[in-house]
């Protein structure tokens, strides 16, 4: 497998791109392709001492930032690293591809370069978070604002998937996120959602819960939370929130007299453990579900070590073969099924 | 196929509507929900399609219906 590394992407590019890709290819094989400043590239593999590794280097001398208009930037900037790893993966030169980059301009590199599957309306990001008693995808949880039935549909159907050939969950129970758990709650879009996903559901192509509550996402309602980008967006911020605000609050307690940083140091490594289950670094990233190739994005934010995992979840989802399996449904994912 | 045709069939298949509910007056953005991105994959569809070279973004903000489009690649009826 061939991994297309987005090297100019991120907050922290390239320095936490070259140094994840070293990591992974240490760790799990593979071959590796970083796009971007040849010069600088080279010189901090030098400094990585990557000599060996099955690492080799594209240049392109232009970079996408985060202020460039999303829909146009990759026809502007044609030998920008985004828009030349875009190209190498439509035209074969590696399996997957991973950037830190303009989420925005991802989502039209991935639609405009690589192309949707046949029959997808809207590629979906989603994020996968732990719950209770598990994990859970939201989907999607930020890439499309505004949302028709029929997306959300296919978000469904999409992330079933993904949770099934990449995590491993046999049955995904597929909830709609909305404002009370009654049939008959929600805006049209949720009302008309939920009709298409009961139908699918009655018929056995998905399994369809219900509608889901915010509150009850997190304590494993379902495998698989559907909702538009903008509503998807504000749930994940909170929750990011939420967990940064009981990380805090935690420690605070810890921190208040001696008994109580004495009691510290017994649950440190589970506590440790416990927080880890919220960061960024160690979750990676997320695959632009829908598009025909797997195109991987990680945080923007990413250090060397969450550019790693998301490499890792990248041949994951790759080994899932999940693209195959849309291609194999789509004829299900309509309304007119 | 006449150009007006074609155009249609590729806004059919983008945006997943009937062909035949297309008119000359049908707009991207008002009639089809169509977003930035739509526009922009639109217009990528039809450069390729009718190999016309690469359309500005100037010419692209001033494109805002079926027969604009039609207009633009070269009408043939």
């Amino acid at each position: 497998m061939k991994l297309i590394i987005d090297a100019m992407s991120g907050d922290n590019a390239p320095e936490a791109l070259v140094s994840g890709c070293v990591m992974a290819a240490k760790e799990f094989g593979q071959e590796y392709v970083l796009v971007g400043k040849e010069d600088i590239i080279r010189d901090l593999l030098k400094k990585e001492k990557a000599d060996g590794l099955p690492i080799t280097v594209r240049n392109a001398t232009e970079v996408v930032d985060m202020h460039d208009d999303p829909a146009r930037v990759l026809r502007r900037k044609k030998d920008s690293s985004m828009a030349v790893a875009f190209r190498m993966l439509a035209d074969g030169e590696g399996d997957a591809m991973v950037s830190a980059g303009n989420t925005g301009a991802q989502l039209s590199g991935a639609t405009l370069i690589v192309k949707r599957i046949r029959g997808i309306r809207r590629a979906a990001l989603p994020t996968l978070l732990p719950t209770k008693t598990g994990k859970v995808l939201l989907i999607d949880s930020g890439a499309n604002v505004e949302c028709t039935p029929e997306y959300l549909l296919q978000f469904a159907f999409m992330g079933s998937f993904y949770m099934q050939k990449v995590v491993g969950v046999e049955k995904p129970r597929v909830g709609l996120i909305n404002n009370g758990t009654e049939d008959s709650k929600g805006d049209p879009l949720r009302k008309e959602t939920y009709a298409l996903l009961k139908k699918a559901g009655d018929e056995g192509r998905i399994h369809f819960v219900g509608n889901v509550e915010g509150n009850d996402i997190m304590l494993g309602a379902c495998d698989v939370a559907v909702t538009d980008g903008f509503t998807g967006n504000v749930v994940l911020k909170t929750i990011e929130g939420a967990a940064k605000f009981l990380g805090s609050g935690i420690k605070k307690v810890f921190l208040t007299n001696v008994r109580t940083k004495l009691g510290y140091l017994f649950v440190k490594p589970q506590l440790k453990g416990f927080m880890a289950l919220m960061d960024s670094s160690e979750i990676g990233g997320a695959p632009f579900l829908g598009v025909s190739k797997p195109v991987f994005k990680a945080h923007g934010s990413s250090n060397a070590r969450a550019i790693r995992s998301a490499i890792m979840q990248a041949i994951r989802y790759v080994e899932g073969d999940v693209v195959k399996t849309i291609e194999e449904n789509i004829d299900q994912m309509t309304i007119s099924y | 196929m006449l150009v007006f045709e074609k155009v249609c069939s590729i806004l059919a298949e983008q945006f997943g509507v009937d062909a035949d509910t297309l008119t000359r007056e049908t707009a991207f953005v008002e009639d089809l929900g169509a977003d930035s991105l739509d526009v922009v994959e639109l217009m990528m569809s039809i450069e390729e399609e009718f190999d016309i070279g690469e359309i500005s973004e100037e010419e692209a903000a001033t494109i805002k219906t079926i027969g604009d489009l039609v207009a633009r690649i070269g009408d043939d009826d």
